[in-house]
């Protein structure tokens, strides 16, 4: 009777466990269906970038928004290279535009608000970008 | 003795003397001739228009496109279709697999190498890209783009000058086979040529003893004199050329200058005109047989012409090709597959060199904002356009086809129509096609950019928001009177608005103001938020001018080009971000080093949740309001947003309205701004329904911002209701405006009623 006690005891542990570690994985948001033409010219964008060509960064952010003109990752990734261009209110602009394309992503509008700071800050709008931090940390 | 000795000396010094004068004369004559030459050549040489392409073709697996819409992109690039899909610039179709292979190209991020492709399509889509070579898939593709024109020297099209390196190879081994063999090692004359053709003359065959460097020497003099000076002159000519030039110069000059026909009062100088003349392609797209037809022609333009003698000049092309297969330059097959080719020559010389004259204006005006117009039309600039030509073409057929059907149906008389189409992208303000008249190919008025008219109700979208940006004061359920109005300013007549239908309905919901494009209560409206507030909006939105401010420019009777109106409706479609109109990606330099890109940039400039109300209401014009015809054209899946407008008199008819991926701005009217007859939406809209129904549009989907809410509002009151009540419907609203009052259910006002009826005949 013990030994089967110990035996249910041993089972109940492993289911538990296993639903802990599969529980995060169900809710986890799944990543969009990428296209693969649009992933190429991400990857292209962000080793141009890495190469320092930010304009050639740019234009091929440009050609994957021509394929996919609503996709928030790549308003915000042309954002991101306005802000190493140092074009800070058009890094501002376009993550504005990402975050309306958000919807519910808040890892995605998160990120959004951070560009938002940083290109207030380099503008000099300390409060705005206070503000820009605040909603990043959901505040 | 001494004295004839004199004589003998005088004599020989008199000799001496004239051979020195002789000598002299003849050297002073090779100076004049050899300034003459360089002048003439280097005259030529050094203005190189600018070339103008549409967008490359992006291919990639998912693309909507289907085998009979790319064989229309390929021939417009002058692919051929071939048995096998071998050599760049030719395709193989069998039902759903397209093989091709593409040209090398030089874009602004480098060279691209030319490509053997296999392009699989399932239901109207890509469904994969193979690389044929290294059997390999791939995820992406840009095919090299269609040139679309130049931007030439001169006010006159009387050249379209073109570089060696896009002049075909079968163009060049045929001027060498048929008219000067020895060209590349001769020096300017060629005494074995002579020597040929004077014997092959004798002989009663055809040989023409000049060099082509002879022969482009003698196209530097104005008239075809025939004398033994002249040709001597001319050798001495060629000699000079040769010196100072390379082979490659020379040919160059050559193909750009020679005679090739006329046109009127108009010369044919040059294959590249040569090539539009009678093609209608540029010269770069010319295959074998279309090349050895001009070669043949050099021999005698008239008497070879193709339009007048099609047999004649037909055999003349096939011995053309029959010597370029005896000098090796083609192999057997291509000589049979070229001579079994039609003679492939339009009817009629095109209108100009462009096929889209409107859209090259607008990029020509783009470029001389950074360029002189000097360097545009000599330096060789190399313009990389947005124009898609499959949505130009489209523009273009819908506007000649129902300008024609207008015409007869509201008995205008033929031709007295005019309109214009510009087409861009939502999101990134592309222009992808520009029609200004209604011959796409008239290089005259161009009425997109220019023609400027009042824009009746296209303005009104601005007025609402402008009141929906105050949400405290006004929402969509806001009640608005629609009583006679009477607008009185000092020093103007009394303005007294009227509505379309002529009637009066008491009171309108703000929304219904809009979607049935009510005159009074939007001008009520617009009044209360101040005419100045609505025009200063409108500056915001794009027009970068300001104009004159009546109680009437409410109603639009200010005046706008149609790229005013779409770049304010592309702020609108653009969900609030100002993007300037673009119809420049980037421009290079001849050889291919990028001068300048024109990158994206936006600029926020409306709140989302005003411009939400505002977007949702203007779908709603579409569903239920002015503009619910458009369900003729297209699918209400799409959701299309869009505003119809009319002028006083019926003098414009305009339509403006956007999917979720394009823009479209129609405008019909008369030159002589006679009435039309047409409202915005039996005339302009019908054109833009035809233009986006042929296109592949993506719906329109507003992201739900943030701070809106929705609620529903009984259509009668205007005030909240409970939900599914008969008469009811939901309306967006920014948090915190929608109306607290609520009416009871209509269908539960009538139960409450029949109640408290029943309660006063029976008590309790």
């Amino acid at each position: 009777m013990k030994k089967l006690e110990r035996w249910l005891a041993c089972v109940m542990i492993l289911l538990l466990a296993g639903c802990a570690s599969l529980a995060p994985v169900a809710t986890e948001p799944q990543p969009p269906p990428r296209n693969e033409a649009v992933a190429a010219l991400f990857d292209l964008s962000r080793s141009q970038s890495a190469a320092g060509k930010l304009d050639m960064a740019g234009a091929s952010l440009e050609r994957a928004l021509r394929i996919e003109p609503q996709n928030p990752e790549l308003w915000q990734e042309l954002a991101r290279v306005r802000l190493n261009q140092r074009q800070h209110r058009e890094a501002e602009n376009f993550a504005a535009k990402a975050n309306i394309l958000a919807g519910t992503d808040t890892q995605l509008r998160a990120e959004n608000w951070r560009i938002i700071g940083q290109a207030r800050t380099s503008l000099g709008d300390y409060q705005g970008a206070q503000a820009a931090f605040e909603k990043a940390e959901g505040k | 003795m001494a004295k004839r000795k004199r004589k003998k000396l005088n004599k020989k010094l008199v000799f001496l003397f004239l051979i020195l004068a002789g000598v002299l004369a003849a050297l002073v004559f090779t100076l004049h001739l050899d300034s003459v030459v360089r002048e003439r050549f280097e005259g030529k040489r050094w203005k190189l228009p600018a070339r103008v392409y549409a967008r490359p073709l992006e291919l990639y697996p998912g693309l909507k496109l289907t085998p009979s819409q790319m064989v229309s992109e390929l021939s417009l690039l002058g692919y051929r279709e071939t048995p096998e899909a071998q050599e760049p610039g030719t395709f193989r179709l069998r039902e759903q697999v397209l093989e091709l292979v593409s040209r090398p190209f030089v874009f602004g991020d480098g060279p691209q190498a030319s490509i053997a492709l296999r392009v699989g399509f399932v239901n109207g889509q890509v469904q994969e890209l193979v690389d044929r070579s290294k059997k390999s898939a791939l995820g992406l593709v840009r095919l090299e783009p269609i040139l679309i024109g130049g931007i030439y020297p001169g006010k006159n099209e009387d050249r379209v000058l073109v570089k060696l390196d896009e002049v075909p190879q079968h163009l060049v081994d045929a001027l060498i086979a048929v008219e000067d063999r020895r060209f590349y090692s001769h020096h300017g004359i060629d005494p074995k040529g002579i020597a040929r053709a004077f014997f092959a003359t004798a002989s009663g065959t055809v040989q023409g003893g000049s060099t082509l460097t002879q022969q482009l020497a003698k196209n530097f003099f104005l008239t075809p004199e025939r004398t033994l000076r002249r040709k001597l002159t001319e050798m001495l000519m060629a000699l000079l050329i040769e010196f100072h030039y390379s082979k490659d110069e020379i040919l160059e000059a050559y193909i750009n200058e020679v005679y090739l026909g006329q046109d009127g009062n108009r010369a044919i100088h040059g294959f590249g005109l040569a090539s539009s003349h009678f093609f209608d392609k540029p010269l770069t797209y010319l295959d074998l047989a279309d090349t050895a037809l001009l070669t043949g022609m050099l021999k005698g333009p008239s008497f070879y012409n193709p339009r007048r003698q099609p047999q004649r000049s037909l055999e003349r092309r096939n011995l053309v090709l029959s010597i370029m297969e005896r000098e090796g330059f083609i192999s057997a097959e291509q000589f049979i597959s070229g001579r079994n080719a039609p003679l492939g020559v339009i009817d009629r010389p095109p209108r100009g060199t462009s096929p889209h004259p409107a859209f090259l204006s607008l990029v020509h005006r783009q470029l001389q904002r950074d360029y002189r117009d000097e360097d545009l039309r000599s330096e060789g600039l190399q313009v990389f356009t947005t124009l898609d030509p499959q949505v130009q073409l489209a523009a273009e057929n819908a506007l000649t086809n129902r300008l024609s059907q207008l015409e007869q149906r509201y008995r205008q008389p033929g031709g007295s129509l005019q309109a214009a189409i510009l087409i861009t992208s939502t999101q990134n303000a592309e222009v992808q096609a520009v029609v200004g008249d209604r011959d796409p190919r008239s290089k005259g008025f161009n009425r997109a950019l220019d023609a400027q008219r009042p824009i009746g109700s296209l303005v009104k979208p601005v007025v609402y928001l402008t009141a929906l940006q105050q949400p405290h004061k006004y929402t969509l359920a806001t009640r608005v009177a629609d009583t006679p109005l009477v607008h009185q300013q000092a020093g103007t007549e009394d303005w007294m608005p009227e509505n379309y239908d002529l009637q009066y309905r008491g009171e309108v919901l703000l929304r219904d103001g809009l979607i049935h494009s009510y005159n009074v209560p939007t001008a009520r409206l617009g009044l209360e938020v101040g005419v100045s507030e609505v025009l200063a909006n409108l500056r915001r939105l794009g027009v970068d001018r300001r104009v004159p401010e009546y109680a009437s420019s409410l109603l639009g009777v200010n005046e706008f080009s149609p790229l005013e109106v779409t770049q304010v409706y592309q702020t609108l479609a653009g969900g609030g971000f100002r993007t300037p109109l673009r119809a420049i990606r980037e421009v290079l330099t001849a050889d291919g080093v990028s001068l300048q890109r024109y990158p994206l940039n936006i600029d926020q400039v409306v709140d989302p949740a005003p411009l939400f109300l505002l977007t949702r209401t203007m779908q709603d014009v579409v569903r239920e309001g002015t503009a619910r015809r458009l369900g003729n054209y297209l699918s209400a899946e799409l959701q299309v947003a869009g505003k119809t407008g009319t002028s006083d008199g019926f003098r414009d008819s305009w339509f403006a309205g956007f999917s979720g991926d394009r823009l479209g701005v129609v405008w019909i009217g008369r030159d002589d701004n006679e009435p039309s007859g047409l409202t915005g939406a039996s005339g302009a809209m019908t054109i833009w329904g035809q233009v986006m129904a042929s296109l592949d549009l993506a719906p329109l989907v507003l992201p739900e911002g943030e701070g809106i809410e929705h609620v529903w509002i009984d259509q009668a009151s205007g005030l909240r209701s409970a939900a599914d009540c008969q008469g009811a419907i939901i309306l967006p609203f920014i948090a915190g405006s929608a109306p607290e009052q609520a009416v009871p259910c209509a269908q539960d006002a009538e139960k409450k009623s029949l109640k408290t009826w029943f309660e006063r005949m029976f008590g309790r």
